[in-house]
């Protein structure tokens, strides 16, 4: 098993294509190997990234930035360039407009469009390159009834621009169909905190009935089109409203045979295995059909759950080591894995031992390839995606949609992964050999 | 995974509970239904260890007034100079006790606290209307409060050094000053009683606490917990009363200390009455008198409104604006004005009103029926201006729709006047310097908020602000002991700092000793 999965590996990894020598790219990929050296300068850059869209000019935007930058100790030359720059109005203005253009580069490469309508091309074109996507409608944050409605409108609008454009697709035999069955290519991942105004962790039931009565029709809607409707998981704060609203809804008489749905599993929680266990006995209890999927992540909330956490006094829900997070994704792995036929797997990682380990794991069990759906970020996990793509494996990338406003909380989440040093994608920028990335955990 | 190391020095918060997990709220409902099998409470006038009649006083539920929570004494002014005498008493023993050992006691009554903490919580529920959150955050700051003044009191012990010269010994120390009057309310029924009387004792003086009328019962918790845990009943005496009780601990010239926390007008009049210094009386008191606010939050045009709404709607709203550090004004910049009222509205016409008892509520009735009257008055003088409210609220119990007034006069008392209530009012401002004139023109100074994410507006607004405790883009309710020392100026407060390093100076006298160590012209050290 071991061998297969370091053969797996360093098969994905001779597929990953060649740097692009785009210039642009190279800037951004200098301004983050910057921000990943120095914890004071990262912080500075993100608070900028941070208000960027609250700015109301260039000068403002000048003024934002110096002020961060201020508080950096130590400035590298490009830096301080850019702090002599802003004592002119003129000075301020081309730094504005030039951070406000960087910020602007950055968001594009993890979002893929302001709408669903506008990133129809790049999610053809990925399809066509042999990846399916996942559509995430990024926003602000929902504090009111009219907001909840209007993000539920949007995701209507999602799932019928979509299933209008997809028949115009080509075929896609790997990922359209697994030995299930079809699999939708119309795939939309929704969030139940922008779903209710009311979700508040000591009182989860008013929020998730809040949140199902307009996730119902959405479900209802997906099933009249043939598409994926995903729940997407969020902080532990949400956590029980969430697994209770899948749990209830998608055992509704009339959800039972469809939409095909899922959930996701966040490894880095230390109460994860008894997550898997509940969502595998409801699994084989309900026969639900299509099975649901459920998305295994190491997940994106590690800061906010442990700063949360300490200063409540209260032990922090996730590992605080890298490496018991890594252990545990992949005995999740195969658990989730030995569940197939009764839940779908979509392992979603960046690890590329991760990702291996999860192939081996499924062909060590006798199972076909197509029966395994691997998921990759926008932006984040790209190379790996075509990697995936060239072995013919099934890979779906995961797609924010939405303005830079409301993609900004997304966007400095994203950036703190991309810039974090243990982060898988951060040991691969710096060269570490394939060896040390494909060790166990 | 590089989150920093919180920096403890040997103090630790009591942790609130996890109230997102299933099983904590299950504890506290199973405590309440355990509670309430033995309602009434019976909570005598407790003097010199002798227990007095427990009737005069009816404590009940502001969300149900015929349920009876407690029946308490009716302490007043025999009651308080007999309790004066015993803490006078009392205090040769007390107060000449090592500090470590009086510690040692507030570490043990701590201790019981957290073993009640759950019932405690239940009781808040009940007496006051206290929901769960509010109730639990309330029981560990009582927790954390004696734990942090016995550690402090310890450290103040070792009195401070001086600059020493050849030939003489200069000693600091700092003594008990005698029987502190306290005199506590009912919003914070258990922790800010447990502070005021734990500074106190911490620090070597005997007590005579004045609970709230409206909260005997929770203050009567304490007192045994305090006495459980060896605390002498001379020590500590518990007067249930009304005002005419507070008033004689104020007069009385054996009392040294008086620690108030309350409304404006009560705290005036004991800074007056206590600034009387009759014939036989050889000290001068002292006052600690923790008042009211105004409390404004200022949102800059660049502020995260994401984050601003919930946590603006959070400090004016829940509890239903009964704390003294709650907000009751916004002050927004022109250029975020719209939006944010527009979402602020929407939040609040969807907050939770409710019996406190319930995790789904947000906004409980209000203590009793006069400040009812009273919000509910102010809320008219601002009907022309409603914008949001969150109706209907339950006819029994002393409820008042939470509302969000906006564009109010700048001379509206509504603008003006701690309401105390669930009405928070906002006003459009041209910038930044306009917002902080209008918090520099109020006459509290108790807590205040702004929410930028420009580091020049926020050492700006910091510099200039008069307030006591300025939270920036957070709420600003929810001070914790020893990480948010609190307390207001100008006429919010005396400038004290409940929970933190300077509070016990308040309850101590300084000594300076300076000997001679020359003996005929030779140094003897």
């Amino acid at each position: 098993m071991e061998a297969e999965l370091q053969r797996v590996g360093r098969s994905i990894h001779a597929a990953f294509p060649a740097r692009t020598r785009n210039p642009l790219r190279a800037l951004d990929q200098r301004a983050m190997e910057l921000a990943a050296q120095d914890m004071e300068l990262r912080a500075a850059l993100f608070r900028f990234v941070d208000v960027t869209p609250a700015c109301h000019s260039l000068d403002d935007l000048a003024r934002h930035l110096t002020g961060y930058l201020d508080e950096v100790d130590a400035r590298p030359p490009p830096i301080a360039a850019a702090m002599r720059m802003s004592g002119t109005k003129a000075g301020r203005a081309a730094l504005g407009a030039a951070a406000a253009a960087g910020v602007r580069r950055m968001a594009h490469r993890f979002i893929v469009g302001e709408t669903p309508r506008a990133a129809l091309r790049v999610i053809r074109h990925l399809w066509e390159q042999g990846a399916a996507v996942s559509l995430d409608l990024l926003g602000e944050a929902t504090v009111t009834q009219a907001e909840a409605d209007r993000y539920a409108a949007r995701c209507l609008d999602a799932l019928e621009t979509l299933a209008e454009a997809v028949p115009r697709w080509p075929a896609r035999p790997v990922l359209e169909a697994d030995s299930l069955g079809p699999l939708p290519r119309v795939n939309l991942s929704v969030k139940v905190s922008a779903l209710s105004p009311l979700l508040r962790p000591e009182a989860p039931d008013v929020g998730r009935d809040d949140a199902a009565r307009r996730m119902r029709p959405l479900l209802l809607r997906a099933k009249e089109l043939g598409a994926h409707l995903h729940i997407d998981m969020e902080s532990v704060d949400t956590l029980e409203a969430t697994m209770e609203l899948v749990f209830d809804l998608l055992d509704e008489p009339e959800l039972r045979d469809s939409p095909s749905s899922g959930v996701v599993m966040q490894a880095y929680l230390r109460e994860s295995p008894e997550q898997l266990d509940r969502v595998i006995d409801w699994a084989r209890a309900s026969e639900r059909r299509p099975p649901a999927v459920v998305r295994l992540v190491k997940g994106a909330y590690w800061d906010q759950e442990v700063v949360e956490a300490r200063q409540h006094g209260w032990t922090p829900p996730v590992f605080e080591q890298k490496r018991e997070s890594d252990r545990n994704f992949e005995d999740l792995t195969r658990r989730l894995l030995g569940a197939w036929p009764h839940l779908r797997p979509a392992i979603a990682s960046h690890n590329l031992r991760s990702v291996a380990h999860a192939v081996a794991t499924n062909r060590e069990l006798g199972r076909d390839d197509r029966d395994l759906e691997l998921q990759v970020l926008r932006g984040l996990g790209d190379d790996l995606a075509a990697a995936l793509a060239h072995h013919g494996m099934r890979v779906r990338i995961y797609c924010p949609v939405g303005d830079l406003v409301a993609g900004m909380a997304y966007l400095v989440r994203r950036l703190l992964e991309n810039t974090s040093n243990e982060s898988f994608l951060g040991e691969q920028q710096r060269g570490v050999p394939i060896e040390e990335l494909l060790a166990a955990p | 995974m590089t989150v920093a190391e919180p920096v403890n020095a040997g103090f630790r918060n009591e942790p609130i509970l996890e109230l997102r997990r299933a099983q904590a709220r299950d504890s506290l409902l199973a405590a309440l239904r355990e509670l309430d099998e033995r309602l009434p409470l019976s909570v005598p006038v407790l003097i010199g260890g002798d227990r007095g009649a427990a009737e005069g006083i009816d404590s009940t539920d502001p969300g149900a007034p015929q349920r009876l929570v407690a029946r308490a004494g009716r302490g007043g002014e025999d009651e308080a100079a007999a309790a004066v005498e015993a803490a006078a008493r009392g205090f040769h023993d007390w107060g000449s006790r090592p500090a470590a050992e009086r510690a040692e006691v507030l570490h043990a009554a701590a201790a019981r606290l957290r073993e009640r903490r759950l019932t405690l919580a239940a009781l808040q529920v009940r007496e006051c209307a206290k929901p769960w959150p509010e109730a639990d955050a309330d029981v560990c700051e009582a927790i954390d409060f004696l734990e942090y003044y016995a550690q402090q009191a310890v450290e103040l012990d070792h009195g401070r050094s001086l600059v020493q010269a050849p030939g003489e010994r200069n000693t600091m120390r700092y003594t008990p000053r005698g029987v502190a009057g306290v005199i506590s309310p009912w919003n914070f029924p258990l922790a800010i009683p447990c502070g005021m009387t734990s500074a106190a004792l911490a620090a070597g003086n005997t007590v005579v606490l004045k609970p709230a009328e409206q909260s005997p019962g929770s203050a009567g918790a304490l007192v045994d917990a305090l006495h459980e845990a060896g605390v002498p009943p001379d020590a500590l005496a518990l007067v249930p009363g009304f005002g005419e009780a507070g008033a004689a601990l104020v007069r009385d010239p054996r009392v040294h200390v008086i620690a108030f926390t309350g409304s404006s007008a009560v705290g005036l009049e004991i800074v007056r009455a206590a600034g009387e210094t009759p014939a036989g009386q050889n000290h001068v008191k002292r006052v600690v008198s923790e008042m009211g606010g105004k409390n404004c939050v200022i949102v800059d045009s660049d502020a995260d409104l994401d984050e601003a709404v919930p946590e603006i709607v959070h400090s004016a709203f829940i509890y239903a604006g009964q704390k003294c550090s709650a907000a009751a004004r916004v002050l927004v910049h022109e250029a975020a004005a719209d939006t944010l009222v527009e979402r602020l509205a929407g939040a609040v016409s969807v907050l939770t009103v409710g019996q406190a008892d319930s995790f789904a509520t947000e906004v409980p009735p209000v203590i009793e029926r006069e400040a009812q009257e009273r919000v509910l008055r102010y809320r008219a003088q601002a009907s022309d201006h409603l914008v949001a409210s969150a109706e209907p609220v339950p006819d029994e119990g002393w409820f008042v729709p939470p509302s969000l007034v906006v564009g109010l006069p700048e001379d509206s008392p509504v603008n003006r006047e701690e309401i105390f209530g669930p009405l928070v009012s906002v006003t459009r401002v041209r910038d930044i310097d306009q917002a902080m004139d209008i918090v520099d023109s109020l006459p509290f100074a108790l807590t205040g908020g702004l929410f930028s994410r420009s580091p020049a507006t926020v050492e700006r607004v910091a510099a200039r602000t008069p307030v006591g405790n300025l939270y920036v883009n957070r709420a600003i309710t929810g001070a914790m002991v020893g990480r948010q020392p609190f307390g207001g100026n100008r006429r919010s407060g005396s400038g004290s700092k409940a929970g933190g390093p300077d509070y016990l100076l308040q309850f101590v006298e300084p000594r300076v000793v300076t000997e001679n160590t020359m003996r005929h012209g030779i140094p003897v050290e």
